[in-house]
């Protein structure tokens, strides 16, 4: 009954105690499940190719391994788990188009890779004879 | 419950609340403290004393690309939130932060123990 005479004096209650309860511990963790693997991404794709930003604290940029073949893009390397033990990683992305390889840059700050990839430039058209037998 | 000022802070209101992965490890001198805050930039990260409870709190920047469309997102704009209640043993006022490829480094060091000592007693 009291609870009900709150929300009467002030609608807004309602609200504050769905913000209260909210388990943010729970989703903290089911964030972390969803997002287990390492790194965790966001690819941007446009005209000129790709971006790719992951995040990667505590590793050496130095010690990161990126490779390409054809367009399977792998980023590999050794991170500190969260017991401060070390652990290798390797992650690959299936990318949409082929990569021009040659001409990948890379930059890292503060615990975030960004990669840049253009694409492949676009083979030319051939036609092709069919021949008749 | 007031009318947001702007819009820059609904922004930074909206923002998921997550505890950051964190690590301790002990040596003989000191006590060391790894928070892992990626995207997170030098001098944005707030680290502050009260009593002996030590709290971070920093934001991520996101990076986004004119031109370009995000296909894939997996790091959200957080604000990483963690407090640390420090035992007796670490001199707070001794306590060093340094910060480098996204890690943030606490080195607490342990206060001089309390050694034992004689006490004279003045002749009645």
């Amino acid at each position: 009954m009291r609870a009900y005479l709150n929300t009467m004096n002030n609608p807004w209650r309602v609200f504050d105690e769905l913000l209260t309860d909210f388990p943010i511990e729970f989703f903290n963790t089911a964030w972390r499940a969803r997002t287990g693997r390492f790194p965790r991404v966001n690819v941007w794709e446009g005209e000129k190719g790709l971006v790719l930003e992951a995040e990667v604290p505590g590793v050496d940029p130095d010690k990161l391994d990126m490779s390409v073949d054809s367009n399977v893009l792998t980023l590999k390397g050794e991170r500190t788990q969260s017991d401060g033990s070390p652990a290798e990683f390797q992650r690959s992305f299936n990318l949409p188009f082929e990569l021009d390889s040659a001409n990948i840059t890379a930059a890292a700050k503060n615990g975030v890779l960004t990669v840049s990839i253009p694409r492949k430039a676009a083979a030319e058209k051939r036609k092709i004879a069919i021949e008749k037998l | 419950m007031s009318l947001l000022k702007d819009n820059n802070e609904a922004k930074k209101l909206n923002r998921l609340e997550v505890t950051p992965v964190s690590r301790v490890a002990e040596t003989r001198d000191a006590l060391t403290l790894t928070v892992e805050l990626p995207g997170v930039g030098e001098g944005e990260t707030e680290l502050t004393l009260e009593n002996r409870t030590l709290s971070i709190k920093a934001e991520n920047t996101v990076q986004s690309f004119t031109d370009y469309t995000l296909m894939l997102t997996e790091i959200p704009e957080v604000c990483y939130r963690a407090s640390f209640d420090l035992p007796e043993r670490v001199d707070t006022a001794g306590i060093k932060a340094a910060s480098r490829n996204g890690l943030l480094v606490l080195t607490l060091p342990k206060r001089e123990e309390v050694k034992p000592r004689r006490i004279e007693i003045a002749a009645g």
